[in-house]
């Protein structure tokens, strides 16, 4: 008879997913989905807001990245005020935007994924997380913790919060940075050198290991979708979007945030909340493609540092071409880190720093605008339009994690077919299932932002495709 | 023993916009402002304990963590003493415990306060609002003053020390 099998709650994840794992009478997997259990409706509930509440507004979408939020809709505001913010301001953001990055990436290697890493994907499931990483390798543990704190307290000097800080405003930011605060994390920086060059190292050490993991963890050629400057170097805050296919062959360049929607499509599937974006000339899921570190590093010809420009060329050399595996976002997660850290240091180091001319002030000059920055897991998008009093009678926002939907849930397929045989299999098989979800360190809260897309509506098929039971909500 | 700058480090968890779990953040204001004056007493409130707090436990001589309490008597005020300990380790990523906290200050850092106390108010509501509830209202004055008296415990050298 077939079965499902049910993972529920996919743990050491930012938020609330489920996969579902169909069999067929052989034992063998049919077909695998990753659920997003969860709605919120941001989207919708922004309809009569001023146009300058959205920075604040939205970046409570989420506690892990919601400076990437205030920056897309802080760009999205600016160009309905159709402004250029001051040089210093723009700096000020991309400093911002780095430390979150750094926190949320080692938040994601260190307290998500190393348990599985350091530990084994067959380890003690009662041992397998933070607790356990801390007590086999505590000087890992204590650079993780470490790394997490250094971007988050860069984000509460520069925000004066270390969560939804408010000061990255439409036109720039509230305040100028203080040459104290300024002194204050040029201090943290070679603490944060040592511990990002420690888990290189250590991640190195052990990735090999996981060849057979590497192989099945959503292992696939496809499009890559990134933030690049036009020097080519990686960028996080400004420049355009770069599509590449599955041979690194550029596709579409120069994809700004207003042209985002002429080239990004968004699909939907009856089981999830979260939408799938897809490049619109290839069509869903055909245009499916990847965002976040795997594909800003596939993407980069260069970091435009010298240590995360060495490790970049390292990283090129796993693969000819763009580094298909998901598994390896691991890796570029840590160079993403390492990059935010000597980009940081680069930034204090310009005078123009301390300049206290950090904000343009306009009206509404548009009707319509739209913004768009990197988020630590991927491209986000926001677009808004509003009525000539500038309150918001739509907005549409494109987060990273729905990007990378069709990817998460062809790895899951790749590996749960990969593992399950004959219907038998351990806890092990399961979190390595997870695992891949991992790799790709999704935001669910971040991704389901719409609300009346679908009914969540749960289906039990037998192997003739008979509904056997259904569950509406 | 080496003096640590942080006799005590008083640490308090909740959220305002949750009714009476904004009670552990009011009594943190309300400790910003009463020890004001005494530079050993340090203060942080947070909306969630995270694991990057161990650093700063392990460097204080002792700790009071603030909370409210949704298991107990609602306006109820306890203070209890708390040792490391392991509590859910598998959810432990977002939020932490006290005793989760202790444990992971010995293990990173080989650290710990040499007192370590909770005060928990019992709550009524954490419904989706500020304020307090009536229960947490008429229980804040007996909170101030455990507050108050566990400061003094705290700071009090013990024989050993």
């Amino acid at each position: 008879m077939t079965q499902t099998i049910t993972i529920d709650p996919v743990t050491r994840l930012e938020g609330h997913g489920k996969i579902t794992i169909h069999l067929n009478d052989q034992g063998e997997v049919e077909n695998a989905n990753f659920h997003v259990t969860q709605v919120r409706g941001f989207e919708r509930f922004a309809q009569g807001r001023p146009f300058y509440e959205m920075p604040s507004l939205m970046a409570r979408i989420c506690g892990i990245c919601p400076v990437s939020h205030l920056i897309a809709s802080a760009k999205a505001c600016e160009s309905i005020m159709s402004v250029r913010i001051p040089h210093t301001a723009a700096q000020l953001r991309r400093m911002l935007n780095l430390a979150q990055t750094v926190q949320s990436h080692a938040l994601s290697f260190f307290y998500l994924s190393s348990p599985d890493l350091l530990l084994g994907m067959e380890s003690d499931p009662a041992a397998r997380h933070i607790f356990g990483v801390v007590a086999a390798k505590p000087e890992l543990g204590r650079a993780g913790v470490r790394l997490r704190r250094f971007g988050q307290h860069i984000i509460e000097l520069l925000g004066n919060k270390r969560i939804h800080p408010g000061w990255v405003v439409p036109g720039g930011v509230t305040e100028p940075l203080a040459s104290a605060k300024r002194d204050e994390i040029l201090a943290m920086i070679p603490q944060a050198y040592t511990d990002i060059k420690l888990a290189l190292t250590a991640y190195k050490h052990i990735a090999e290991s996981f060849r057979p993991e590497i192989e099945v963890f959503a292992n696939f050629p496809s499009l890559y979708l990134g933030l690049i400057n036009e020097d080519e170097t990686v960028e996080f805050t400004d420049g355009a979007l770069r599509l590449i296919d599955a041979k690194g062959e550029i596709i579409e360049d120069g994809i700004t945030a207003a042209r985002f929607n002429e080239v990004i499509g968004e699909a939907v599937e009856p089981y999830s909340y979260t939408k799938f974006a897809y490049y619109k000339p290839l069509g869903y899921p055909a245009g499916s493609y990847r965002v976040g570190p795997l594909a800003r590093l596939n993407i980069a010809k260069t970091m435009g540092t010298p240590l995360a420009d060495w490790e970049l060329g390292q990283f090129k050399q796993l693969a000819i071409g763009p580094v298909e595996s998901s598994f390896y976002y691991h890796h570029a997660r840590l160079i993403d880190i390492l990059y935010g850290i000597e980009k940081i240091e680069e930034i204090l180091s310009d005078p123009r720093i301390l300049d206290t001319h950090v904000r343009a002030t306009a009206g509404v000059n548009r009707l319509e605008g739209s913004g768009q920055a990197e988020a630590p897991r991927g491209t986000l998008n926001h677009h808004y339009k509003v009525d000539e009093n500038g309150l918001i009678t739509w907005a549409n926002l494109v987060i990273a994690t729905g990007q990378n939907n069709n990817a998460m849930n062809v790895g899951v397929l790749q590996a749960a077919k990969h593992y399950i045989k004959a219907g038998k299999f351990t806890e092990g098989i399961l979190n390595r299932v997870e695992a891949v979800v991992r790799t790709f360190d999704p935001c669910l809260s971040c991704s389901t932002h719409a609300l009346g897309q679908m009914p969540l509506v749960l289906t039990l098929l037998n192997a003739d495709g008979e509904q056997v039971d259904q569950v509406v909500r | 023993m080496t003096e640590s700058a942080t006799r005590c480090l008083i640490l308090a968890c909740g959220n305002t916009l949750r009714e009476d779990d904004g009670v552990g953040p009011w009594l943190a204001a309300w400790a910003q402002e009463r020890f004001l004056s005494d530079p050993s007493v340090r203060v942080l409130s947070r909306q969630q304990w995270t694991p990057e707090l161990s650093e700063e436990i392990a460097a204080a001589d002792s700790v009071l963590f603030i909370d409210c309490a949704i298991d107990a008597d609602p306006g109820s005020v306890h203070l209890t003493s708390v040792e490391p300990g392991d509590e859910s380790p598998a959810l432990a990523t977002h939020h932490l415990g006290p005793a989760q906290l202790l444990s992971l200050s010995q293990e990173l850092y080989g650290s710990l306060p040499t007192s370590a106390l909770q005060l928990t108010i019992g709550a009524a509501s954490i419904d989706l609002r500020e304020g307090f509830s009536p229960a947490v209202n008429a229980a804040l004055p007996d909170a101030r003053a455990s507050l108050e008296l566990a400061v003094v415990r705290l700071l009090t050298p013990t024989p050993n020390q």
